[in-house]
C-alpha cells in the first residue's frame, strides 16, 4: 500500500510545479515480482524483483519530453531533478502540428477491487511444492518445464491540471506447466491465470494431464495436408489471435492511419460473424480491472464490435490529440478485452458430435501478421492439439501452420462455447502490467488454412 | 560515475557472507548507469523524447545445485537483496533433479568499454533533433502516407563480482535507429520500405556512428524510390523458386534458424514453456549437417562495432571467435559456464571443452543471465558479388527487409513475410513484386544454400530487441550476413 509520505511527495511537487506554470504529469510505478522457472523437472530459476519506477511527462505548449528514472521515491528533490529533466527536454523538444492533450485525473480514485495479500507475499516454496506435486503424481519419466510468474503493482497518478489523485494496487498471477515426452517430443501444456492465490490448483492441471495424455500416449501423430480444415480453437490460442486482431483493427491509430485490416471500414459496418462480440468491460472479472487509464481517463464498459458489427475504436491519448477524437480511456500499453460467450456446450467434444473432421488448436505459437492490410496472421500449433471426428478423439496433431485472415476466421464462428476462460496474456518485459483476455472457451470457425505441416510434434 | 569504493566494499562483504553460509556460487552486477534516450520522429512530429535512466543490483546464488535471484533498485537493501537471492536458492534446491555447477574458473579483473567517439548522452538534444529532422524532411512527399524515424541511445556501465574473487568493469555503448516510409498501393493495401542503422563491422558505437550517411541517412532516397514502385507493383505468386536475401533479410533468418536453436539453455530444455525447444540435441554436434557446404557460421564476441560485443558477459566470461557451423557441419552452440557443465553431464561425456562461449548476458541488473547470441555470422563465400549471383540465377527473387516471422516451437520450420522482392529471370533482376512470403524446414532450407556472396557483400545488422527468457529479457545483438541464395523454396501464399 503506497506510503502516505510519497503521496505527499508527489502532490508538494505537482503543486509547486502548477504554481510555476508547468504542465506536467507524475505517475509511480511500484511492483513486488517473484518468477518461478521450471527446467527438467527442476526450478532452474527462483527470482524477485523489487522496483519502482517514477515518470514524468512535461507539456510545453506543443513540446512534450519524459523522463522515467527507477529508484525509490525518498524525497520532494528527487522527484524535482527528475521534472526539471523533462522541462529541459520539452523546452528544446521540436513543436507538433498539433496540440497535445495533457493528463487530467477525471476524479480520485483509490482502488484495490482485485489484490490479494496472500498472493503478494506468497512464498516461493509454495509454488515449488505446487510443481512438485504435478511432477510426482503425473510421472517423472515426463520433462516437466514452466514458469510461475506473480506479484503486486501499484500505479499512482497525479497531474498539475487539478488535485485530484489515482492509486491502483492489485495482484496477477499467471501460471504455466508443460509437460514433454523425452523421446515423442510432443508437449502438453497446463496454464492457470488469476489474482488470488487460491486461483492456482495442483489438481486441475494434473487432471488436465491425466486427461490427454491416454490420447498422445497411444495413437501416432497426424500430419495435416495443406488445405481448408474445420478448426477448434481453445481459449488460448483464440485469446492471442484477438490480441493480434485487435492491435492490426480495433486500435484507433491503426485505423486512422489505414494500416489495419478494417480500415476501409466505418463504424457500423459489418465486418465479422453475428456470433461475435467483443467489449472493453473495466467490471469484467475474467481480465484485469483498472479503472483508469494512464491518461486519467475514468474507464467504463467500450464496445469493440457487436454481433460483428464494428462499434468502437480504442484510443490512446496522443492519437486523440492528433486526429482530433475524444478520449476511450485506451491510454496504456495493452488493453484487457472481453469476448462474450456463445449458446454452445461447455463440453466441446460433445458439441463437436456431428461436425465430422475438426482439428482442435487450442494454442498456437509465434503468431505474427504477414499482412496488416489484409488482417492475415499466421503460427503454428503446439500445446494439446487433436483430430477430433465426430466429437470423438483420433489422434494428436504435428505441428501445423495456420496461415488465415481475423476476418475469414471470426466471419465464419459455426459454435462458441457458452462458458469463458481467463487468459493471461502479459509479458515480464520490463515494468509488470497485467492483461488478461476473456474469451470462450472454444470457438470453432469453418474453412480455416493450414498452409504447412512437420513430420514431427 | 562510476561505482563508489564503499559500494564495491559491500559488495564483496554480502558476497563472502553468502559463500560463508554455504553457496556454491555467488555473482553480483551493479548498474551504476542503464540508460537510454529514444527519439522519434513519426509523421514530422516528435512523438518520443524520452529518457530513462535505471540503475541497481542483481544478486544470483547458486546453493545446494540450483539457482536463486533477487534484484532492488534501493541502494539501501544491499544486504536484504543478497539474502533473498541467498533463500530463493534454498528453496529452488527443494525441487532439483540434477544438481547444477560450475566449473571453477581462475579470478581475474578486467574492464572493457565499447568502442565511442563522442557519447550520444553529451550531444545536446537539438542537435540529434536536427539530424532526424532533416532525414524526415527527405522521407516526406505528398503521396506518401506514413513515415517515421527514430534513433535510440543506450549507455550501461555494469560492474561484477563474483565469488571466485573475479571482477568485471564494462561501459557499453548502443546507437539504433530505423526510417521507414508507408503508402497504400493500387489495391487499398499498406505498403513499406524501410531502413535500419547497420555496420559494417568495423568503427565505433558512438553517436558518430548515426551520422555516417553510407550507414543510415544515405538511404532515404533509395527507400523512397523504391516505395513509390512497390506501390504499382504485382504480388509474388505462390510458388517454388530460389530466393536471393540480402544482408536485411538474411540477418533475421540466421537470427531464428541458426541463432535460436543453438542456444545451449535452449537446446537443454530451459525454454520449453516459453521460446521452445530446438531440434538440435547433444548428439548433434559433430554429425548434422545442418547446411550445404558452403555453410559456414561463427559467433564472434569480438567484432568492433556491435552490439554483441561487450568484452566479457554476465559471468566474466571474455568473448570469444568460434565456428557453430563449419561447412554445414553442426560444431558448437552458444553456451555459457553453467550449461557447459550440465550438458557435459548429462551427456555423460565432453560435448563441449570446458571453454564459455561468452553467451551469458541479462538485460538489466534485475534478471538473471542466460545464453543469449553474441554476434552469430554466415562467413563471406566464393559466390562473388550479388550481380554474379543473380548472374547465375535462372528463376527467383531477391528479397530484404522482415515485415513477420513465425518460426515452430523447435525451430524446425518457419514462415518470413518481406518488404519487397526483386523478380529474377534467367540471370536478370527483372520488376518489383509486393507481399513476398517464403517458408521452409530449416535444416531442408540450409541444405539448399546454393550461393554465398563474397565479402562485398557481407553487412552487420543490429537486432536491438531479441526476446527470450521468463521473465523476459529483450538483449542487443548483430549479425553479420553475406548475400545469400537457396534453391526451390516455398514463396508466396497459395491462393
Ligand atoms: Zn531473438
Amino acid at each position: 500500500m503506497i506510503e502516505q509520505k510519497i503521496r505527499e511527495i508527489f502532490c508538494k511537487v505537482r503543486d509547486k510545479a502548477a504554481a510555476r506554470g508547468i504542465c506536467a504529469s507524475f505517475s509511480l510505478h511500484r511492483e513486488k515480482s517473484h518468477l518461478m522457472r521450471i527446467g527438467n523437472n527442476s526450478v532452474s530459476l527462483n527470482t524477485s524483483e523489487n522496483l519502482c519506477r517514477l515518470d514524468v511527462e512535461v507539456i510545453n505548449g506543443r513540446q512534450t519530453g519524459t523522463h522515467t528514472q527507477m529508484g525509490d521515491i525518498s524525497s520532494v528533490e528527487y522527484v524535482e531533478k527528475a521534472l526539471e529533466l523533462a522541462v529541459e527536454k520539452a523546452r528544446v523538444a521540436s513543436p507538433k502540428e498539433y496540440a497535445p492533450i495533457p493528463v487530467v485525473v477525471e476524479e480520485n480514485v483509490d482502488e484495490s477491487v482485485q489484490y490479494d495479500r496472500a498472493l503478494e507475499n506468497v512464498e516461493p516454496s509454495f509454488k515449488g511444492d505446487g510443481y512438485q506435486k504435478i511432477i510426482q503424481t503425473v510421472g517423472e519419466k515426463y520433462n516437466f518445464s514452466g514458469s510461475w510468474s506473480s506479484g503486486s503493482v501499484e500505479l499512482y497518478l497525479v497531474s498539475t491540471e487539478n488535485r485530484n489523485e489515482a492509486y491502483h494496487l492489485g495482484t496477477d498471477q499467471d501460471f504455466n506447466v508443460v509437460l514433454k515426452h523425452p523421446e515423442k517430443k510432443w508437449e502438453l501444456i497446463n496454464k492457470q491465470n488469476g489474482w488470488r492465490q487460491s486461483d492456482f490448483s495442483a489438481d486441475a492441471a494434473i487432471k488436465s494431464f491425466q486427461n490427454l495424455l491416454p490420447f498422445y500416449e497411444k495413437v501416432p501423430g497426424f500430419k495435416p495436408e495443406p488445405g481448408e480444415y474445420t478448426v477448434a480453437f481453445g481459449a488460448k490460442a483464440l485469446a492471442e489471435v484477438l490480441m493480434m486482431g485487435s492491435f492490426t483493427g480495433f486500435y484507433g491509430r491503426g485505423w486512422e492511419e489505414k494500416q489495419g485490416w478494417t480500415s476501409k471500414n466505418q463504424l457500423g459496418d459489418k465486418i465479422l460473424g453475428e456470433n461475435f462480440t467483443l467489449v472493453d468491460d473495466p467490471a469484467c472479472e475474467g481480465t484485469y480491472r483498472f479503472g483508469f487509464d494512464l491518461a486519467g481517463k475514468k474507464r467504463v464498459k467500450y464496445p469493440v464490435v457487436e454481433k460483428g458489427v464494428l462499434k468502437g475504436l480504442l484510443y490512446d491519448n496522443s492519437t486523440c490529440a492528433r486526429y482530433n477524437k475524444p478520449q476511450t480511456g485506451h491510454s496504456t500499453g495493452s488493453v484487457s478485452l472481453t469476448m462474450l460467450s456463445g449458446q454452445d456446450s461447455e463440453d466441446m467434444l460433445a458439441a463437436l458430435k456431428g461436425k465430422g473432421r475438426v482439428l482442435v488448436i487450442p494454442a498456437l505459437h509465434y503468431l505474427n501478421i504477414p499482412n496488416s492490410s489484409k488482417g492475415i496472421f499466421t503460427g503454428s500449433s503446439r500445446f494439446n492439439a487433436l483430430l477430433v471426428e465426430d466429437g470423438k478423439v483420433v489422434s494428436p496433431i504435428f505441428s501445423s501452420r495456420v496461415t488465415d485472415t481475423f476476418a475469414s476466421v471470426f466471419s465464419n464462428l459455426s459454435l462458441v462455447s457458452s462458458v469463458n476462460h481467463s487468459i493471461n496474456l502479459s509479458n515480464t518485459y520490463g515494468r509488470r502490467a497485467p492483461v488478461a483476455y476473456s474469451v470462450p472457451s472454444y470457438i470453432v470457425a469453418e474453412k480455416v488454412k493450414i498452409t504447412d505441416s512437420a513430420d514431427s510434434f | 560515475m562510476s561505482i563508489s569504493e564503499e559500494l564495491k566494499q559491500s559488495i564483496r562483504t554480502n558476497l563472502k557472507k553468502v559463500m560463508d553460509k554455504g553457496a556454491e556460487y555467488v555473482d553480483a552486477r551493479f548498474y551504476t548507469h542503464d540508460d537510454s534516450e529514444t527519439l522519434l520522429f513519426y509523421d514530422g512530429n516528435l512523438e518520443a523524447n524520452d529518457t530513462s535512466f535505471e540503475s541497481g543490483l542483481g544478486v544470483r546464488v547458486l546453493w545446494g545445485g540450483a539457482w536463486g535471484f533477487a534484484a532492488t533498485s534501493n541502494p539501501g537493501e544491499i544486504e536484504n537483496c543478497f539474502e533473498l537471492a541467498r533463500r530463493n536458492a534454498e528453496t529452488a534446491a527443494r525441487l532439483m533433479r540434477l544438481p547444477l555447477g560450475m566449473s571453477k574458473k581462475p579470478a581475474h579483473k578486467s574492464s572493457f568499454t565499447s568502442p565511442v567517439k563522442t557519447d550520444p548522452f553529451t550531444v545536446p538534444l537539438k542537435e540529434k533533433l536536427d539530424f532526424l529532422k532533416a532525414i524526415d524532411d527527405r522521407l516526406t512527399a505528398d503521396w506518401i502516407l506514413k513515415r517515421f524515424v527514430y534513433a535510440e541511445f543506450q549507455k550501461k556501465y555494469s560492474y561484477f563480482f563474483n565469488s571466485e574473487g573475479t571482477e568485471v568493469s564494462k561501459h557499453l555503448a548502443n546507437v539504433f535507429a530505423k526510417m521507414m516510409v508507408m503508402a497504400l498501393d493500387n489495391e487499398g493495401q499498406m505498403q513499406r520500405r524501410s531502413q535500419d542503422l547497420f555496420t559494417t563491422g568495423k568503427g565505433t558505437r558512438g553517436y558518430e556512428m548515426l551520422t555516417q550517411p553510407e550507414l543510415f541517412s544515405g538511404h532515404a532516397d533509395r527507400i523512397k524510390q523504391e516505395l513509390a514502385e512497390l506501390i504499382k507493383a504485382d504480388s509474388l505468386e505462390y510458388g517454388r523458386r530460389s530466393v536471393i536475401l540480402l544482408p536485411g533479410q538474411g540477418f533475421l533468418q540466421v537470427h531464428e534458424t541458426i541463432g535460436h536453436p543453438l542456444e545451449l539453455d535452449r537446446i537443454l530444455g530451459y525454454e520449453l514453456s516459453y521460446a521452445g525447444g530446438s531440434f538440435v540435441n547433444l548428439d548433434s554436434f559433430g554429425k548434422l549437417q545442418y547446411g550445404s557446404e558452403k555453410l559456414n557460421v561463427s559467433a564472434f564476441g569480438g567484432i568492433a562495432n556491435s552490439p554483441g560485443s561487450f568484452g566479457f558477459d554476465d559471468e566474466g566470461s571474455p568473448e570469444r571467435d568460434y565456428l557453430l557451423i563449419d561447412q554445414g557441419i553442426l560444431v558448437n552452440a552458444l553456451t555459457s559456464r553453467p550449461m557447459i557443465h550440465e550438458a557435459n553431464e548429462v551427456a555423460g561425456r565432453q560435448v563441449f571443452a570446458d571453454v564459455s562461449g561468452g553467451c551469458a548476458r541479462a538485460t538489466a541488473f534485475y534478471r538473471a543471465p542466460i545464453d543469449r547470441m553474441t554476434n552469430v555470422n554466415i562467413l563471406p563465400g566464393n559466390d562473388g558479388t550479388l550481380e554474379d549471383i543473380i548472374a547465375s540465377t535462372e528463376d527467383g527473387v531477391v528479397l530484404d527487409n522482415p515485415v513477420s516471422w513465425s518460426i515452430g516451437s523447435n525451430r524446425e520450420h518457419f514462415h518470413f513475410g518481406c518488404e519487397i522482392a526483386w523478380e529474377v529471370k534467367n540471370g536478370k533482376k527483372t520488376r518489383i513484386l509486393k507481399n513476398p512470403t517464403y517458408q521452409g524446414h530449416t535444416v531442408e532450407f540450409y541444405n539448399s544454400l546454393s550461393a554465398v556472396g563474397d565479402a562485398s557483400t557481407w553487412q552487420v545488422w543490429q537486432v536491438d530487441n531479441c526476446g527470450k527468457g521468463e521473465p523476459n529479457q529483450i538483449m542487443q545483438l548483430a549479425h553479420g550476413v553475406p548475400a545469400i541464395r537457396f534453391d526451390n523454396v516455398i514463396t508466396g501464399e497459395r491462393k
